[in-house]
């Protein structure tokens, strides 16, 4: 390349472009923007800047940790098996799907007596609510109240859709398998007297669920005239419109129809049944005793391996009993409170030599 | 404004930077689409090939023939009177001019139309004229008019172009073909053609045939001789980015289908127990229950696919996209990089190697025009062992005093005074050097002032600065003019010389030769070259002393010719025009033969002298590569100049430093050892270097070794790739790569420009797949910067070609170092990054989902709404990482500029390596287990709100998805070293986005939607304790393990780049060039 005459070959060969002229238009903007120059906070996470924060989660996660484990601990809660598979069971004899109706009482006993409002639940478990196929099964349209979807549900609702041609309302396979067991409690008294504890039905619900989200077809006549044309449910002995007596909790704005069409999470759940106001602050709620659980006893769960609860609960600001929350508030409030001791140790050791190695400079 | 320009840009990303140009075209070899994943052309609609001469149609020959024939005013005068005629009551009949107006307009078109007949007649034989073209492998006969844009056409010898082609390859070896343009220009000389380097190869019909190419390329212009285009051929990539992700996406495929398939078999083996599948409350429909095993196996497969599909990062490729050509304008507008001389910038002409800036090994540099000025200076000559130096030398300007020079030597005798004056003739004639038009005017009598450096036009710098530079000793040369040489001596005299012969210069013989007839009939021939090619010619002449001077030159880095004469009795010039004519009209081999012919007349010279022009070292190009070989990038100087002026060169640009130790694969070596002897030699000292090397690794002190310098020549080299006979062609170039490798820096000198690509090539299939990167400015350039991954144009004097062709050009040599050490290092860190938190953040989003699976019976119901679902990759957390991706920068520009051993830290794909990558697998699956046994706990059987009513799945899903969504983005905010406002604006804006997305979406029963499960579902978590309290702490825990990782890595075992951010947050001032600062 020692003369350049192979530059001939050049197909393009113009003279360079002239300076001047197109300098202008190429010159770039010297915005910060575009110089990548824009002022910036550049934080680094050192252990210094760390070492603090790891202190004050932990300062801050144990107390609270400690505080809901305490709230936690304070809950009552009782849990009472009814499934009946145990032969010993008073319930044992509704296994058998010939005894209808089955009514079954099982006695326990509060040790401790329940103060403020209580709830009453009825747990599940093995009952997968959260199956694709069940999840879907429903028809929202239906349950708002709109008309046409009444009479036309979704086909999202099949194989419980319609039934002898008439379309069902509430149509798909949660309303369907609808829980409808029914449950009573009884205080036994100071003389083996039985007395009937108050359960409310209604404040089960979502707010929201109740009001916006549930309705019944819209109209004025009597709840039967505005669902002509749909039939129950398969499973159900009742029709919608007569879940119950109060109008203000019937049809699909019925709260333990509601409760139910709200799909759990996992296969082991509980579900709001019923609210044990409390009566004055003199007396507990239910104090401790025995109770007689009076048990109709309708749905079945034993074909798959499922068992039926009863639960009270006392509720505190955060819910019912939980100990995981609190214990791994303190787990991880102890963890990086640790790490903050071992970062201090290994920050301070490192320190030392990077001095060092400053002075060997 | 803003907008606009961007428009502008983006038209102009394919057209290498020409202003003018409008649009480009696309083309698309064979008619292959290209593969997706590249850039989305717009397909065009091209006309067929069909040539029309004539003017009308059988349709529209009536109408179009009359309008034709009125628009002559005198048909159309009389058109009127006739109508006039018509229509009112005049004396005349409007027969009488009617008739004869009918008469000239029929006897018109009769005639229009034949002609036209013939036209058609003419183009239909030039359109069915057949055509060869190659279609599925096959050759196929077409029509020419038949041809579309796209097909690949076989011309045969003597055959005329049907159309525009590109030239793909040909069946000579090298790929050259001539071509006539007779019947475009009228010139009959044969021009030489390359082929497209990435396509000579394919030679047969099955070879073009798995060719799959697209062009880029201006729209049709006047010009008949510009063509700029670019040919994109896809096929395997080597991209180690882009290989990366691959392999990720392969992994993370082989993880979903496996998924998929744990599923599904988990799913029917739990529900082999009876009463799983179909309890009584969750009947199957008739149509369901029907279905085959198989068959419901196979599409619940499907459903976990389609379930767990988000788990491959889609919107990974438009990110990578957007990143890419969005970051690239950063080059473009660097300020830094704008040369206020040229006044120009960088020039992006590709935004796919943004990242691999930052992934260079091998940096090839030509030296002329990039290492160096190319801009040349007359600097000495040495007349008959006598050295002189022009007096005062400013710029390639001299001054009008034209008797100035300084004699180092004693003044010479009178016969020396002829010499002299002869050797400056000489320079004066023997050149090809144009002298522009426009001077010419006035010129010859005008003595020529500080203005005419541009008067000279020559394809070599040298020429001119001989030329400029001999002004200086008192003669001009003046113009060419009917073939006579004009010049202005040292006495103001025009002398003429007739040019009877030029032998122009060819880069195999060196040397270029003219024939001259002076006024008084002498004929001379003087000839210029390089030293290794006149020495050998000369018979007369103090060579010794010239010799000498010429290497000290050499070793000075200047560039050296010599120059000698012979004078020519009448019948000698006879007999060489004889020789001359006969090789001319040569049909065959004629470059052979003139070449012979040359060969022969060449002989028997009288040495003159040698003439010294320096190429001054560009700015700062020493501190370049010192800046490049400390960041670990190995250099290689590729150029065609001798070996002691490239020597030179290198040690003036520190490539080369006094205690490094040279080795030398030189055509004179090789004279005296065989090849194999000095190969061996040479890979057995360098293996003792790096033996010893690896032993100073431990003693820590690998600083201060012995370096090694490798120099070798093109005939070297040629040697070194020619395959052996006995087919172990391998062997040396294996040895001569191992002995490279332990170089710190190699020159190659007197390179053909094929052989600047061949070296390209052969580190670039080395071993180790090394990123190579070529960087020249010349047209000889184009060959190896098309060669190398990344090929950068230095926009230079020598044309724009080379800047055209390359990915990225820039105006000097020095911005190299910015585009590497700061533009490179930034986009590796922030595409890597890119991509591994795209993977992260999508196995964090999938693998709860299939956690859920075990406790949903295996039915693919989904834990997030479809909205969730959605939205996840395309706004919750896509803009985040785009923004990081263009803003990032882990350390300040100027310390990366400052400490080019930072460039290391990234070498090798650092980032994006097994051990990152599964680090950052690890993390998402961490944190997805988090996310999903957190909630799961908290949900498990227990009531979370004050008033004891219950959540469902989809507040389960949501609050698992909430926690998701702030802990992927804190991550990145973690990881995010460069707040500016944007960032700012971006995280914390999305985070908002998220948040309030969700409100309205839980807060309206939307009509659209035939399900309503959200409604609510957020609000009614939010008014839960535990779930803050929950949100909370998994966000912590989640984080807990990176923050972690990150501090102990920094305090244990702190990487370059590390320690620079801890020193400057620390202490200040930074200790990072002291890398055994903290050991």
């Amino acid at each position: 390349m020692a003369m350049n005459y192979n530059a001939k070959d050049e197909v393009d060969g113009g003279p360079p472009c002239p300076p001047g002229g197109t300098a202008k238009t190429r010159r770039p903007d010297n915005t910060a923007f575009k110089q990548q120059r824009l002022p910036a906070w550049q934080p680094i996470l050192t252990a210094g800047t760390v070492l603090p924060t790891f202190f004050i989660i932990g300062l801050i996660f144990i107390p609270i940790g400690i505080g809901i484990f305490v709230t936690s601990n304070n809950i009552r809660e009782i849990e009472i098996d009814y499934t009946g598979t145990d032969p010993s069971s008073p319930c044992y004899k509704c296994l058998s799907p010939n005894v209808t109706p089955c009514i079954c009482t099982i006695n326990f006993t509060l040790d401790q007596s329940f103060e403020g409002n209580v709830f009453m639940y009825y747990g599940l478990s093995n009952f997968y609510q959260n199956h694709r196929r069940y999840v879907k099964s429903r028809d929202d349209g239906q349950l708002n109240g709109d008309p046409s979807a009444l009479l036309n549900p979704s086909k999202e609702c099949e194989p419980y859709r319609r039934n002898e041609d008439k379309p069902i309302a509430p149509c798909g396979a949660i309303a369907n398998s609808m829980f409808n067991d029914t449950l009573e409690l009884f205080q036994v008294g100071n003389a083996s007297d039985l007395m009937p504890i108050t359960l409310k039905k209604k404040g089960i619900a979502w707010w929201t669920d109740k009001n916006v989200k549930f309705r019944n077809p819209p109209g004025t006549d009597p709840l039967e005239e505005r669902f002509k044309g749909t039939t129950k449910p398969v499973n159900w002995v009742k029709p919608v419109y007569m879940l119950d007596s109060d109008e203000d909790n019937n049809g699909f704005i019925n709260e333990d129809f509601i409760v139910w069409m709200r799909t759990a999470a996992l296969p082991t759940f509980r579900k709001l049944y019923r609210l044990i106001e409390r009566k004055n602050d003199l007396h507990p709620t239910l104090p401790a005793g025995r109770y007689y659980l009076n048990i109709t006893y309708n749905y079945p769960v034993h074909s798959f391996d499922g068992r039926k609860r009863m639960i009270l609960s006392t509720i505190s600001w955060m819910g019912g009993k939980n100990p995981f929350l609190g214990i791994a508030y303190i787990t991880i409030g102890s963890i990086s409170f640790l790490l903050g001791v071992v970062l201090l140790v290994i920050n301070h050791k490192y320190r030392n030599s990077s001095n060092t190695a400053d002075i060997t400079i | 404004m803003e907008c606009c320009s961007l428009l502008r840009t983006l038209v102009h990303r394919y057209c290498a930077g020409e202003e003018d140009w409008v649009d480009s075209r696309t083309v698309y070899v064979g008619h292959r689409e290209p593969p997706p994943g590249t850039e989305a052309y717009i397909p065009q609609r091209y006309p067929d090939n069909r040539i029309v001469s004539s003017k009308y149609t059988f349709w529209n020959f009536i109408p179009k023939n009359l309008f034709e024939q009125f628009r002559r005013i005198a048909n159309f005068y009389f058109l009127i009177i006739f109508l006039v005629q018509l229509i009112i009551d005049t004396p005349t009949s409007p027969v009488t001019s009617g008739l004869p107006l009918f008469f000239v307009i029929m006897v018109t078109a009769i005639k229009q139309g034949y002609e036209d007949w013939l036209r058609h007649k003419a183009d239909n034989a030039m359109n069915q004229c057949p055509v060869h073209c190659v279609q599925h492998g096959r050759l196929v006969r077409k029509q020419s008019r038949k041809l579309r844009v796209g097909d690949i056409v076989l011309v045969k010898e003597d055959e005329t172009f049907p159309c525009d082609l590109i030239f793909l390859s040909s069946s000579r070896a090298d790929g050259t073909c001539h071509v006539t343009t007779a019947s475009l220009d009228g010139e009959s000389s044969h021009k030489t053609h390359y082929a497209v380097q990435d396509t000579k190869g394919f030679h047969s019909e099955e070879d073009i045939d798995s060719l799959h190419a697209t062009i880029e390329c201006e729209q049709p212009q006047p010009d008949l001789y510009k063509f700029v285009g670019r040919i994109n051929v896809y096929n395997d990539q080597n991209d180690p980015v882009v290989r990366s992700m691959n392999t990720f996406l392969i992994v993370y495929l082989c993880i979903l289908i496996s998924k998929a398939l744990v599923n599904t078999v988990l799913k029917y083996v739990w529900q082999s127990t009876p009463f799983q599948d179909e309890p009584w409350y969750n009947r199957k429909t008739e149509a369901e229950r029907q279905r085959n095993l198989l068959l419901r196996a196979f599409t619940d497969f499907l459903a976990f696919m389609v379930l767990f599909n988000y788990i491959i990062p889609v919107s990974m490729y438009v990110t990578v996209e957007m990143q890419k050509l969005l970051g690239s304008y950063f080059i473009a507008w660097d300020g830094e990089m704008l040369d206020e001389g040229l006044g120009e910038g960088p020039l992006v002409n590709t935004s796919d190697l943004n990242e691999e800036l930052g992934q260079v090994e091998y940096v090839f540099t030509d030296k002329t025009g990039t290492l160096t000025e190319n801009n040349m200076e007359f600097k000495e000559c040495c007349v008959e062992g006598r050295v002189c130096v022009p007096h005062a030398v400013c710029n390639g300007q001299a001054l009008p005093d034209a008797s100035a020079m300084d004699m180092v030597d004693a003044s010479p005798g009178a016969s020396g005074r002829e010499r002299e004056e002869l050797f400056f003739r000489a320079l004066c004639l023997c050149h090809t050097i144009q002298v522009k038009d426009d001077d010419e005017v006035d010129g010859p009598q005008k003595p020529r002032d500080s203005g005419k450096r541009s008067a000279y036009i020559s394809s070599s710098p040298d020429e001119v600065a001989l030329v400029e530079g001999i002004q200086r000793f008192g003669f001009t040369y003046l113009r060419l003019k009917d073939n006579y040489m004009e010049l202005l001596n040292r006495d103001s005299d025009v002398e003429r010389f007739e040019l009877l012969e030029v032998l122009s210069f060819d880069s195999v013989r060196r040397r270029m030769s003219v024939i001259v007839k002076s006024a008084t009939g002498e004929i001379y021939l003087f000839c210029k070259g390089a030293d290794s090619s006149i020495f050998p010619r000369v018979i007369e002449g103090k060579v010794d002393q010239i010799r000498s001077r010429v290497e000290r030159n050499a070793v000075e880095g200047l560039r050296t010719l010599c120059v000698a004469y012979k004078r020519l009795v009448p019948e000698e010039y006879e007999g060489i025009c004889k020789l001359l004519q006969a090789a001319k009209v040569a049909l065959q081999d004629r470059d052979k033969k003139l070449a012979e012919a040359y060969e022969q007349i060449e002989t028997d010279l009288v040495l003159l002298g040698a003439t010294a022009v320096e190429d001054r070292l560009q700015e700062k190009a020493a501190d370049t590569i010192e800046a490049l070989q400390k960041a670990g990038i190995k250099v290689w100087v590729l150029t065609g100049d001798k070996m002691e002026t490239a020597a030179a060169t290198c040690y003036a640009c520190k490539l080369f430093r006094r205690n490094t130790q040279l080795l030398e694969v030189t055509t004179k070596r090789l004279e005296e050892q065989s090849l194999h002897d000095v190969l061996f030699e040479l890979s057995k000292t360098v293996l003792r270097c790096s033996t010893s090397l690896t032993r100073d690794n431990f003693s820590g002190l690998s600083a201060d070794m012995q370096d090694y310098g490798l120099i070798i020549d093109g005939a070297s080299l040629s040697l070194i790739m020619k395959p052996r006979e006995d087919g172990s062609s391998s062997n040396y170039r294996e040895l001569f790569l191992d002995i490279c490798r332990n170089c710190s820096a190699v020159l190659c000198c007197r390179m053909a420009p094929l052989q600047k690509a061949q070296i390209v090539k052969l580190i670039k299939f080395s071993k180790e797949r090394p990123i190579t990167l070529a960087i020249g400015d010349g047209a000889n350039d184009v060959s190896m910067i098309l060669e190398a991954h990344v090929g950068i144009g230095v926009i230079g004097r020598e044309g724009r070609q080379a800047a055209r062709n390359s990915d990225y050009a820039i105006p000097k040599f020095k911005h190299l170092k910015k585009m590497l050490l700061v533009h490179g290092h930034f986009y590796y860190i922030r595409i890597s990054e890119l991509v591994q938190y795209f993977f992260y953040k999508n196995i964090c989003f999938i693998f709860p989902q299939f956690l859920y699976q075990f406790f949903c019976g295996f039915s693919q119901q989904t834990l997030y709404d479809t909205a969730y679902l959605t939205l996840y990759n395309i706004s919750f957390t896509s803009l985040p990482i785009l923004l990081y991706s263009l803003m990032e920068q882990h350390v300040a520009m100027d310390t990366l500029k400052r400490d080019p051993a930072l460039y290391r830290d990234i070498a090798k794909n650092a980032l994006l390596r097994w051990r990152a990558f599964i680090y950052w697998t690890l993390l998402g699956l961490f944190d997805a287990l988090v996310f999903f046994f957190g909630a799961y706990f908290m949900f498990e059987n227990t009531t979370v709100t004050s008033n004891g009513q219950v959540f469902g799945n989809w507040t389960f899903g949501t609050l698992v998805f909430t926690v998701m969504v702030f802990t992927v983005t804190l991550k990145l905010a973690l990881d995010t070293h460069y707040w500016t406002w944007i960032n700012h604006f971006v995280i914390w804006g999305s985070l908002l986005f998220y948040v309030v997305f969700s409100l309205l979406w839980g807060g309206v029963v939307w009509p659209f939607l035939s399900y309503q499960r959200m409604y609510y579902v957020f609000i009614q978590m939010l008014s839960s304790g535990p779930a803050w309290l929950a949100i909370i702490l998994l966000v912590t825990v989640s984080l807990l393990p990176d923050v972690l990782k990150k501090v102990l890595c920094r305090q244990l075992w702190p990487s370059a780049i590390e320690r620079v951010q801890t020193s400057r947050f620390v202490s200040g001032p930074p200790l990072g060039s002291h890398p055994l600062a903290s050991l």
